[in-house]
């Protein structure tokens, strides 16, 4: 024995039973007094037998005295009633079939008679169970037809023009555990819908003023209603408009009469689909947020915390957010850290530099300072010469905005070809986007002079550092190390090879972020030009790695040669290779191994000593692979 | 004609009862709760009352007593009808202050005989 109920809960049973019953018979007896068709009486007479069984069998399951009944009984007794319900049914169907002319309140009679049969079946078992019974339904979980699984409480808006109809449903589904709002017609419905948050909708296909079909298309097409889920509530005849409704996003549909074990069933999983749906909603909203904040960590602008709802997940995703979380606000302690040590260079040294800083003699490429150059630059001060030509600081009238113009010396862009290849790769150095890139606008030419206009940065070369500090020490030179294999890693997914990383080249600013100038530039110098000639040279060959020196192919590791170099300039003060002449240092970096820094530094951490050394291998297959390899190394180092 | 007053929430079972007294002669007065069952019967006129015993605001035990609680003199003939249909509603009718008890469904023959026989006594 199993499932048994109270004495309540079965008085109940038999109320929701004989109501309708009541109804069938006694409708059944007054139609009988008035019809007089052979026809007529056959088919009520027939329906009048039929309830009568119904009423025996009721009362044999649950007689007035008898106070419980199990879940077994309940549903042999359903089973029983249904074959003399399906005869009131037919014999009803064939009554409002016979056509002729039916008196209406006959018709309407009959069709009283017919909805209760069919609320006969929709009766559930009451629950209420009995206390004393509640361990033994516990230990036979599967034991009755309907003891299913719990269904999860939803809020659930039933729509239907038929009052009895709406009466059934909202009265089962509340015994289920839902909470329930009706509307009588499709208009009422949309805007309960605009107003109140339902899990689920029950909504009737017929119904006169806006039918379920109008009502489904409009909750699809609104951004706020398309994702609850719809049950179309349908005569059993009515297919077609089934499966239109179910073709426009319908998730199910439930004929009449209801049937609670398939009411049940179904509202159950429908709104497990929906449990899923969000679920898997919130996961992948959750996804996004982890790769916005994979962005933010790109731009710099990740803030500690961001994920802190993702985090909070038990899965693997919300572990994924922790790691990423702490390892974000590492990476971003770490380069604080580094910066604030740059910063501090550089102020250390921002007043030597005005004292060091030479006037250079005045030329052809000199801008007079006070005027106007090429039409919109007004040219406020010369900041730097080199062998390329002379730079200057120049306020961009058309922009409002300060530019650096660095001039370039005429016989570099006599070669019509060179010149061509130098401006597709100004083109190119256009493309790379790095904070640790000074941009590079423009490339103009004014009475014979070339000049390129670019970012102006307020700020101190590493050079000007080393020359004021000797050597830097170990955090500065990772620091430095790590922006400028970040800059080159911008540079070089835009193919770009910068040719003349050196210390002259890097800028830091105020806050200490590093700034590489000169990215195509260095083009300029590139070709076949003699290294040996007076005047070809820029710069000095110290930064050149010996693929370039020889006039080899260059790629991205003949720039990580001249990182390898500055970070032993930047560790210990001096280069890798010293001569007294350009030939000679060339002789030297062809044949000579370099020094090792941790040997002329002990405080040189081994492994950034190893590092330095690999760089500076003469053969390029024996250096790191590309800048972000050697990002990922430095950040090892860190 | 002998005139009832029929409390019963339920619509069709309103409209059906109601129309198969009519044809056996009662004039049929409605009313849809307890509450107004108790006012329309306080108000007087009927010869008899047939009460639902499950009824929405007030249901018909509570409607009985209120009714016999303000009646002064002639007491009306009250007949319980239930659906519920447990052992013991009889006596709990009768202790409520109904004069009879039936059950739905209806059955119209037994149920006018209650009728008339409370009406004969009345009479």
């Amino acid at each position: 024995m199993s499932g048994l109920t109270t004495p309540e809960a079965v008085a109940e049973l038999r109320h929701e039973l004989r109501t309708p019953l009541n109804l069938i018979i006694g409708y059944c007896e007054m139609l009988l007094e008035d019809a007089t068709e052979p026809g007529q009486r056959g088919a009520l007479e027939q329906t009048l037998a039929a309830g009568r069984e119904v009423l025996e069998r009721i009362n044999a399951t649950v007689p007035p005295a008898r106070g419980e009944i199990s879940e077994a009984d309940f549903a042999a007794l359903r089973d029983a009633l249904r074959e003399p319900q399906g005869r009131i049914v037919a014999a009803t169907t064939a009554l409002l079939a016979a056509g002729g002319d039916i008196d209406p309140q006959f018709e309407r009679d009959v069709r009283r008679i017919r909805s209760s049969a069919e609320r006969l079946l929709t009766v559930e078992l009451p629950s209420g169970r009995s206390a004393s019974h509640l361990a033994i339904t516990i230990e036979h979980p599967t034991a009755g037809p309907l003891a299913g699984p719990p269904v999860q409480p939803a809020h659930i808006l039933v729509v239907d023009d038929q009052e009895d109809n709406r009466a059934v449903l909202e009265r089962r589904l509340r015994r289920q555990g839902h909470t329930v709002e009706s509307a009588s017609g499709g208009i009422s419905a949309l805007g309960m819908l605009a107003k109140e948050r339902f899990d689920l909708v029950l909504l009737d296909v017929l119904m006169p003023d806006l039918d379920g079909l109008a009502v489904l298309e409009r909750m699809k097409a609104d951004q706020n209603t398309r994702d609850i889920p719809v049950i179309m509530i349908s005569a059993l005849d009515d297919v077609a408009s089934v499966v239109r409704c179910i073709e426009r996003g319908a998730e199910d549909h439930l004929p009449k009469p209801f049937d609670p074990v398939l009411l049940r069933a179904r509202i159950s999983a429908c709104l497990e689909k929906k449990r899923l749906r969000d679920v898997e909603l919130e996961y992948l909203r959750e996804v996004g947020r982890v790769i916005q904040a994979a962005t933010a960590v790109e731009a710099g602008s990740y803030e500690k915390g961001a994920l802190a709802q993702v985090a909070q997940r038990g899965d693997e995703l919300g572990r994924l957010a922790r790691v990423f979380d702490a390892m974000a606000h590492q990476v971003r302690a770490r380069e604080d850290r580094l910066k604030e040590q740059v910063a501090a260079l550089r102020r250390e040294i921002g007043e030597a530099r005005q004292t060091t800083r030479q006037a250079a003699p005045q030329n052809a490429l000199s801008l007079p300072t006070g005027q106007l150059f090429a039409g919109r630059f007004e040219v406020l001060e010369e900041i730097g010469s080199g062998g390329m030509g002379m730079v200057y600081r120049a306020l961009d009238r058309e922009l409002g905005d300060q530019v650096a113009i660095k001039t370039l010396r005429p016989e570099l862009l006599q070669d019509a070809t060179l010149l061509e290849r130098f401006k597709s790769e100004i083109r190119l150095a256009r493309h790379i986007s790095s904070k640790h890139v000074v941009r590079t606008h423009d490339i103009g030419e004014r009475d014979g002079i070339y000049y390129l206009t670019m970012e102006y940065v307020e700020g101190i070369t590493v050079r000007e550092l080393l020359d004021t500090r000797g050597r830097l020490g170990t955090a500065p030179t990772l620091a430095i190390a790590s922006q400028l294999a970040q800059s080159l890693v911008a540079a070089h997914e835009q193919g770009v090879i910068h040719r003349d990383i050196k210390p002259q080249n890097l800028l830091l600013d105020a806050a200490g972020v590093l700034k590489v100038m000169d990215f195509g530039v260095a083009r300029l110098a590139g070709g076949n030009a003699n290294l040996t000639e007076a005047g070809m040279i820029v710069g000095t060959p110290s930064y050149m790695a010996p693929e370039q020196m020889l006039g080899e192919g260059v790629d991205q590791r003949t720039d990580l040669y001249a990182v390898g170099v500055v970070m032993f300039e930047c560790l210990l003060g001096r280069l890798p290779f010293e001569a007294g002449s350009a030939i000679a240092l060339i002789a030297r970096v062809l044949r000579d191994q370099p020094p090792v820094p941790a040997t002329l530094d002990p405080e040189i951490p081994p492994a950034l000593s190893d590092l330095v050394l690999r760089l500076l291998a003469k053969d390029p297959a024996q250096r790191p692979a590309n800048a972000a390899e050697l990002l990922h190394l430095l950040s090892d180092l860190s | 004609m002998p005139k009832i007053l029929l409390v019963e929430d339920n619509e069709m079972n309103r409209d059906m009862l109601s129309r198969r007294l009519q044809r056996k002669g009662y004039e049929v007065a409605l009313a849809v709760d307890g509450l107004q069952g108790v006012t329309m019967a306080t108000s007087g006129g009927y010869d008899l009352i047939l009460m639902d015993m499950s009824l929405p605001e007030l249901d018909g035990w509570e409607a009985t007593r209120r009714v016999r609680d303000a009646e002064a003199g002639r007491r009306v003939p009250i007949i319980a009808l239930t659906a519920h249909a447990m052992s013991g509603d009889r006596e709990k009718a009768m202790a409520a202050g109904c004069d009879d008890y039936d059950t739905k469904p209806v059955e119209l023959e037994r149920l006018l005989g209650k009728i008339e026989a409370l009406l004969g006594k009345q009479a």
